[in-house]
């Protein structure tokens, strides 16, 4: 046979590969698809089941778990009800490694001896692997006997190109992104974040576009042209697909930055939202733009308008960084704070444990409690005496 | 039908045979399985090269390294099914001058000769046996006298077989030789088959395939021949197809005219490839001829499997990096890539390496070089494998003897993987450029130390069992519960790969202890 021959039947076997892969596209394609994503769910509950045994023969042998130690916590982590109104004050954290490891957590919680019953991560939105809905990290999280919470931030630019035809180019994309969200043009991403939600089914915190109302911060900022009627549309809307798609295990976390003004005009409305979530990050002077504030002095302006909305207050990022004063004095003043001054509305705090944070300034900055031990000291005896537990 | 005792019917072992032909529907049924494949590697590299995937940039580049070594060679498999051409027949015409030329060494045993001597002489065409001789032993010109060759003296001549092949070509004026290592057996038919190809002036050699009368007798023998049939089915096949059929040391037929062109046999420890690689560049065309018109020994033992796998492995690295460069101008592109495909053969001793060690690395000292689950890996590259097997498995119709060599060829694939240490030892050993003694393969099954011969899959052993332990023990007690739940996954897929790198040594465990010295014996 000659070289010819060959090529030229290797081009037919290709037009008939084709022509079987148009025919395969139309029926038995779907069927694929759902036979690999059944293969997938498979091997994901074969993981979680060696999880449960591994983590079973690990309280056995050490004869204490993180789920033990969390137990009396049980009726309020576990239903979305108990966590809309708490009894007691929850803590969380959240830690830099996540999703791979813990060993941030793992320093801090030895240190102050305990475990927080809020593990906080941070998800953009995109077509990534990394930007799917983290079942394994929220089951993970369950299985410590945590509750998960989702800042969940819609990077539009993040979509490919290729992959969504239908979306406008890349850097036409974030202007008024929040209004085609309400629109519904992101709906093939947010119908598969509902519906694993749904499927995971254990209650979980969700704070969505966080800090809209910052200009200078996020591309869902007021710079692109979102006004707060379309970030309270595309959070309705968010909102609504969550409940069509049966995720009623979620609590939605409004989350505007208090220092910029008119936050209150985002405020989407008492039936869509269940926590209102703050940041009290103290920057010290590690910038021209920065100086050392106390919990108080950040938080007290805006506290009146937060307490009107009559909703349970959560610090979901709560720190200080080291430049500029004293670890110790303000995390003291900050629990003191908290105990008179904010009792009646601050029902949670997240600490935000990140040791490489390079969201704000070029050099990395670290937040960690555990650079001054006399504040983690503090800390611990502040937890002891908080937690109920 | 197929023998039920495949391996002890001599008269069914030596019998000429070709491989079946092609037809063209099996073309077409295996482009359609390298569409496939390839979409199937396309669909694997579209996940593998993702940025999010990396975790430990140097683990992930050795990663990647290993990874795609293994599927580019494999790929390499796909071109040259995709190329496979079987020669026509051609009718040897009367009157060649030919010789047939066999070596024999000191200590290489009689009664070998008798025989290989004894079916030489049955060879049908017209042709003058040479035995080049430097036993210095008498019972050996003896033999030759008895057998109607022609005996020659050749003691203390450098360059080992190839040497004396030169000398004998200085001494002797026949236009074509074929070389017979001295323990095949031809069968009557050989100088027929394969004369008729050098009526084209161009072409330089012909190759015939390498089959074995003796691949029953152990496990290893067993496994190094399954290491060679796709190589005498298929690939060589193939290559015929693109122009690259390489001289392999025995049953190759060459032109004096062609030896002679390029100053004689090659020498070296791949001297097959020198001299093939040297054919080529000079622009001589060679032919593979798919038949089995002889057999030979293979290796039965693990030592001298693993001294002649480090003699090739020393050999071939040598090739790769003094021929290949000197000759890459002069060869034609398919040369190019089969040449390169041949001369990094033995690099799977350094991406076993690679894969021995990541386990182990990230186990002990929590190196992770990607950031993906075994299970999405395993989905990944599933597709890839499937379509190797279903081609490898498809392709296995044009074995030159498919009765005895059609299967699932895990032994070889496990002696393969085994002697990872041996083709290591031999890439270092041409990198730092120190010699290996050329010994002929060694013709009788020998016996060796257990503990000796198994040292290196033992070691991989005792550290994965240590590992596994040492794992377990720090998952229960030491680390922080919250680390152990979240890393649990990529925990157990590490002990996953740990105890498949264990499982793969077991194969050449197996072969020390079945060759292992008894003292009974």
């Amino acid at each position: 046979m000659s070289a010819r021959n060959r090529y030229q039947i290797a081009f037919f076997a290709l037009g008939w590969l084709i022509a079987f892969g148009i025919l395969f596209q139309m029926g038995v394609g779907s069927g694929f698809h759902s036979l690999y994503d059944a293969v997938n769910d498979r091997l994901r509950r074969l993981a979680q089941r060696f999880s449960d045994s591994e983590g079973n023969a690990v309280r056995d042998v050490r004869g204490s778990s993180r789920t033990d130690y969390l137990a009396p916590l049980r009726p309020t982590l576990s239903t979305v009800n108990g966590l809309k109104n708490p009894p007691t004050m929850l803590f969380g954290v959240y830690d830099g490694g996540l999703p791979n490891t813990f060993a941030g957590m793992d320093r801090l919680e030895s240190r102050v001896q305990y475990k927080f019953p809020i593990i906080s991560c941070y998800v953009a939105w995109g077509d990534k692997p990394t930007e799917k809905f983290p079942t394994r990290l929220v089951e993970t999280i369950n299985r410590m006997g945590s509750v998960p919470m989702i800042t969940w931030e819609p990077w539009v630019v993040d979509f490919d190109e290729t992959l969504r035809p239908n979306l406008p180019k890349r850097p036409e994309r974030e202007y008024a992104s929040l209004a085609s969200i309400a629109r519904g043009d992101y709906d093939f991403y947010i119908v598969e974040w509902a519906k694993a939600a749904a499927a995971f089914g254990k209650p979980m915190f969700l704070r969505f576009a966080h800090e809209m109302n910052d200009p200078y911060r996020y591309p869902w900022g007021p710079q692109n042209g979102n006004r707060p009627d379309d970030f309270i549309a595309a959070w309705k809307h968010v909102h609504l697909v969550f409940q069509k798609m049966n995720a009623t295990n979620v609590l939605w976390v409004w989350s505007p930055h208090i220092s910029m003004p008119w936050f209150e005009y985002y405020y989407p409305g008492a039936d869509f939202v269940d926590w209102v979530g703050i940041g009290v990050l103290n920057y010290g002077t590690i910038a021209s733009w920065s100086r050392w504030w106390s919990f108080h002095q950040i938080l007290e302006k805006a506290y009146p308008a937060l307490m009107k909305l009559e909703k349970p207050i959560m610090i979901c990022e709560f720190g200080t960084l080291p430049a500029g004063g004293d670890e110790y004095e303000w995390y003291r003043q900050a629990f003191y704070h908290i105990d008179h001054t904010y009792n009646r509305g601050i029902r949670a705090v997240v600490f935000f444990n990140q040791e490489y944070d390079i969201t704000m300034s070029s050099a990395p900055l670290n937040w960690s409690l555990l650079q001054d031990q006399r504040a983690a000291g503090y800390v611990a005896q502040a937890l002891a005496a908080h937690s109920g537990l | 039908m197929a023998s039920v005792r495949p391996w002890s019917d001599d008269a069914e072992i030596f019998r000429h045979r070709r491989a079946a032909p092609v037809h063209t529907w099996e073309r077409w049924l295996l482009g359609v399985m390298l569409f496939l494949g390839a979409q199937s590697v396309f669909y694997f590299a579209t996940w593998w090269f993702r940025t999010e995937h990396v975790n430990n940039l140097p683990l992930f580049i050795l990663l990647s390294g290993a990874t795609w070594y293994g599927i580019v060679r494999l790929m390499v498999g796909w071109y040259n099914a995709f190329h496979v051409e079987q020669p026509d027949p051609v009718v040897a015409p009367d009157g060649l001058s030919v010789a047939i030329f066999t070596t024999s060494a000191p200590g290489e045993p009689y009664d070998m000769f008798v025989r290989t001597l004894a079916a030489a002489r049955e060879v049908t065409y017209a042709h003058t046996t040479y035995l080049l001789d430097d036993t210095g032993d008498a019972r050996f010109a003896q033999l030759a006298r008895d057998m109607g060759a022609v005996h020659m003296e050749l003691i203390g001549i450098p360059g080992a077989k190839a040497g004396k092949i030169n000398a004998a070509l200085e001494r002797t004026t026949e236009e074509f030789i074929l070389v017979l290592d001295p323990d095949h057996i031809p069968l009557p038919p050989f100088l027929d088959r394969v004369l008729g190809y050098f009526a084209d002036p161009n072409v330089g050699f012909v190759q015939v395939s390498q089959a074995y009368y003796n691949a029953g007798e152990s496990f290893v023998a067993r496994a190094a021949a399954e290491q060679t049939f796709a190589f005498y089915g298929p690939i060589l096949q193939g290559m015929n197809g693109t122009g690259t059929a390489v001289a392999i040391g025995a049953n190759c037929t060459f032109r004096r005219q062609a030896l002679q062109s390029i100053g004689g046999h090659g020498l070296g420890l791949a001297e097959d490839l020198v001299t093939s690689i040297r054919l080529h560049a000079k622009g001589w065309k060679s032919i593979y001829v798919p038949e089995v018109l002889s057999r030979g020994l293979v290796p039965s033992d693990l030592q001298s499997f693993l001294r002649q796998q480090l003699k090739w492995s020393r050999g071939v690295h040598e090739v790769l990096f003094r021929e290949y460069p000197r000759a890459f101008r002069d060869l034609s592109g398919h040369q190019r890539i089969s040449y390169l495909m041949i001369g990094s053969y033995y690099l799977v001793g350094l991406t076993t390496l690679i894969y021995l060690t990541i386990p182990l690395l990230y186990l002990w000292a929590g190196k992770q070089p990607a950031a993906f689950f075994l299970s999405e890996y395993v989905q990944h590259a599933a597709p890839v494998g499937i379509f190797g097997i279903l081609i490898y498995q498809f392709a296995q119709r044009w074995f030159c003897d498919p009765d005895r060599e059609r299967g699932f060829h895990w032994r070889g694939t496990l002696l393969k993987i085994g002697s990872w240490s041996v083709f290591l030892q031999g890439f270092v050993l041409s990198v730092v450029n120190v010699a290996v003694p050329y010994i002929p393969t060694s013709k009788e099954r020998k016996r060796g130390n257990f503990w000796r011969l198994a040292r290196v899959p033992l070691t991989v052993l005792i550290i994965s069992v240590l590992t596994a332990v040492w794992t377990v023990f720090r998952q229960l007690f030491v680390v922080p519960e919250a680390e152990v739940r979240i890393t649990t996954e990529v925990t157990a897929g590490m002990l996953l790969f740990l105890i498949c790198n264990t499982v793969l040594m077991s194969g050449r465990i197996y072969a020390a202890w079945a060759d292992r010295e008894r003292v009974d014996e």
